[in-house]
């Protein structure tokens, strides 16, 4: 393979370098859609395999607002800062994890591993204020 | 710091309000401006306020709706309530018809330096008036679901449609109109138009009916209608599409300041009973004297001073976090407005069958405030919508909060000393901060643990210990309050969308509640030294905290009732000097005739020796 690729024509190895970036970004696509799918599966109690990535969000009874917040837990999924409008511009799963891939330069490696945070009963610990979390 | 001669508030942000009643003067004087006498005959004749309206035009009130970057007076919000709150506590109908030039503030956000320039001059120049046209007959707060349209045609659109019921719809120069520029756009189906009525050609467009209403009756309430009507492409404002997102952001502003309404109306519900009470004697004493109706009015008066924290504290947080207004203006308008509905019910059974009567007692103005109030909570976003709002919210604020961290405590610390401390300056208010959703952040509630570490800190001899316990006791109260529903929260399943159920709105309720509280606490902290000895003692505090305790959760086993007592003492003080009531009781216009009130007084305070 080394020997392939270092006889290759310098326009080979830009068909090939760009091959490997669209496979990249259709995983990066391919993994926000799946996250957004079993986020949304999981709020409205569907199963994942009746949310298509192509409809859009409206169609299941979301509104204004559940769009925006839905921005939200995408960006404390992904630790980047993400337009609030994002699915208004955006409206379907498909469309916006394509732009925020293609346009955001989000990349795999941007994306953390872990599943979100879930909402944690209330810390113990919140600075020097950690003694007051809790009442008398 | 008093300013020399007359009595003036130390703050200087209530200054303008102070100036606006010495110039209305005492509303029980027939011959005053807006005198309650005649704000109740243009009521019974269900006539527009006119002569009203262009006094406070001459006034040269509309210049403080105008900030000072687009060549008018406005520099607080803080001080934007006070002035709102002396007009309404003598005519709501007058106060809200003038007041729909907030609306204006859709062009200070949204505008280009031309729109603005040619709004601030129409208001300026020509004394004008505006509406906003969102609402529709068969839509109700669905706006997105609306069905006037604006087609794109060559140098503008064409407008079609109705909007309904919209107040000053028909005496009114510039109308907000919310259409439809792409049915297939979703969330931005919509755009924003600021449309000038002068430029239209009349064959086009035409005004519906007046809609007769059950209070503000003099209100010009009716609609418009628009019929193939060319609007140039100059008066949409911001790009195509955005129009949900600006009206959104457009009712962070206007939401949290309706609250004024509802508090200038229950200045006026409790000073007229509590006059009643005073001129009153049955049994051998004044009916103030009786413990119930005391206990009634004491109780009241606590209500206007916890919704003045939330309120004040809103005015001048949107200088300082307006990013986190989607959270703090559904509050506050959910909370003020109801709340002071509620008061205005309670001191009804003091004023007995007079609240009743449209005349006798203060020329009957205790009806006609509590007919015109009941729509505060309802117009700009009614308090369903506020709190489904704050329901989709919910579970960000949970989750925002349980990842605070010492670095972004004291960020919360900071914004707080300089939200909610009076006398110190805040930013100049920066509409382009605004965002539709605060992504969890509410710095009131979210700081309550540094209150109470600020609480700890206080020591008496300053403070009486017993106040004080109590304060500490009732602070903890509320953020175990406040732990329980995250913890819940974090637990629950979450809906999306309008079918939310009855206990989410019931759990979005105590939020507004929890957080009115924090406010009251914030307030007393940052502001003891400055508020006089009254707010200082801080037993109004206990006393509020308290009672916002028992709405939320009354198996809470809480400490006794403090003596009200100095409560009592305090509203009577304030009754009888004409000031507002208020933890800011600034000077109200000096009121020429009074029934009895120093005898009154006088006894009261014997009693309490």
């Amino acid at each position: 393979m080394q020997l392939q690729n270092s006889s290759s024509k310098p326009s080979d190895v830009l068909v090939q370098a760009d091959l490997a970036q669209e496979n990249s970004e259709a995983i990066a696509i391919e993994t926000i859609q799946t996250w957004i799918v079993n986020q949304l599966a999981k709020q409205l109690s569907l199963s994942a395999p009746s949310i298509k990535v192509e409809e859009p969000l409206t169609r299941y009874g979301l509104d204004s607002i559940d769009s925006v917040t839905i921005v939200g837990d995408m960006e404390d999924w992904l630790g980047v800062d993400l337009p609030s409008t994002l699915l208004w511009d955006y409206p379907t799963i498909q469309k916006a994890a394509t732009y925020l891939v293609q346009e955001m330069n989000i990349a795999p490696g941007a994306i953390a591993s872990e599943p979100e945070t879930p909402v944690q009963p209330t810390k113990e610990t919140v600075g020097k204020w950690s003694l007051w979390g809790r009442g008398k | 710091m008093h300013p020399p001669e007359r009595s003036m508030h130390p703050l200087k942000q209530y200054w303008l309000a102070e100036e606006l009643e010495r110039d209305l003067g005492d509303p029980c004087n027939p011959e005053s401006v807006m005198s309650f006498k005649q704000v109740i005959e243009l009521d019974e004749l269900e006539a527009f306020p006119e002569a009203e309206l262009t006094w406070l035009y001459n006034w040269k009130l509309h210049h403080y709706y105008i900030p000072t970057n687009c060549g008018g007076e406005f520099t607080s919000f803080e001080e934007f309530i006070a002035f709102v709150r002396v007009m309404s506590r003598r005519d709501l109908t007058t106060s809200i018809s003038f007041t729909t030039l907030f609306w204006s503030f859709l062009t200070w956000m949204a505008g280009t330096d031309e729109q603005k320039q040619e709004l601030a001059q129409f208001m300026k120049d020509m004394s004008g008036a505006m509406c906003l046209s969102y609402s529709e007959r068969a839509h109700g707060s669905d706006l997105l679901a609306g069905d006037v349209t604006a087609t794109k045609v060559p140098g503008g659109y064409l407008l079609n449609g109705e909007k309904w019921p919209i107040n000053r719809a028909t005496i009114s120069g510039v109308t907000f109109v919310l259409a439809k520029t792409d049915a297939e756009a979703g969330s931005r189906s919509l755009s924003l138009f600021m449309v000038k009525k002068a430029e239209l050609d009349p064959a086009t467009y035409s005004n519906l009916p007046k809609i007769k209403t059950h209070g503000i009756r003099g209100s010009d309430m009716s609609g418009i209608r628009f019929d193939d009507c060319f609007i140039p492409e100059k008066m949409r404002l911001g790009k195509e599409g955005v129009g949900l997102e600006l009206a959104l952001k457009g009712f962070q502003i206007t939401r949290a300041l309706c609250a004024a309404f509802s508090q200038g109306a229950a200045d006026t519900a409790l000073r007229t009973t509590l006059k009643f009470t005073l001129g009153r004697q049955l049994y051998g004493k004044t009916v103030f004297d009786i413990p119930h109706p005391r206990r009634t009015l004491v109780d009241a008066f606590l209500d206007i001073l916890i919704c003045d924290c939330a309120n004040i504290g809103a005015g001048r947080g949107f200088h300082v976090v307006p990013e986190q207004f989607s959270v703090w203006s559904a509050v506050v308008k959910y909370f003020v407005t109801v709340t002071l509905e509620k008061m205005v019910q309670d001191v009804s059974v003091v004023l007995g069958a007079r609240y009743y009567m449209r005349e006798e007692h203060d020329f009957g103005i205790f009806q006609k405030v509590m007919r015109d109030n009941a729509i505060i909570s309802v117009f700009d976003g009614s308090s369903i919508v506020n709190l489904h709002s704050l329901i989709l919210q919910r579970r960000h604020l949970a989750k925002f909060r349980a990842r605070r961290d010492a670095q972004s405590m004291e960020a919360i610390a900071t914004r707080l000393q300089t939200t909610f401390t009076l006398d110190q300056p805040v930013p100049q208010f920066a509409p382009e901060r605004l965002e539709l959703f605060s992504r969890g952040a509410d710095d009131v509630l979210q700081g309550l643990e540094i209150a109470l570490e600020q609480l700890q800190a206080l020591e008496p001899p300053d403070l009486e210990p017993e106040v004080l316990e109590q304060i500490e006791a009732l602070t903890h109260a509320v953020l175990a309050e406040l732990n329980a529903q995250d913890d819940f929260l974090g637990t629950a399943a979450f809906e999306h969308g309008h079918d939310q159920s009855p206990e989410s709105f019931e759990l979005a309720k105590k939020y507004c509640t929890l957080h009115a509280a924090a406010a009251c606490v914030h307030m007393w902290l940052h502001n003891r030294k400055t508020l006089g000895e009254f707010f200082a003692n801080g037993r109004w505090l206990a006393l509020s905290l308290r009672r916002l305790l028992v709405a939320v959760n009354p198996a809470l086993d809480l400490p006794p009732r403090l003596d009200d007592e100095p409560l009592a003492q305090e509203l009577l003080r304030l009754y009888g000097e004409d000031r507002m009531f208020s933890i800011v009781p600034f000077q109200l216009a000096k009121s020429e005739v009074q029934e009895n009130p120093i005898h009154a007084i006088t006894e009261l305070q014997l009693q309490a020796q």
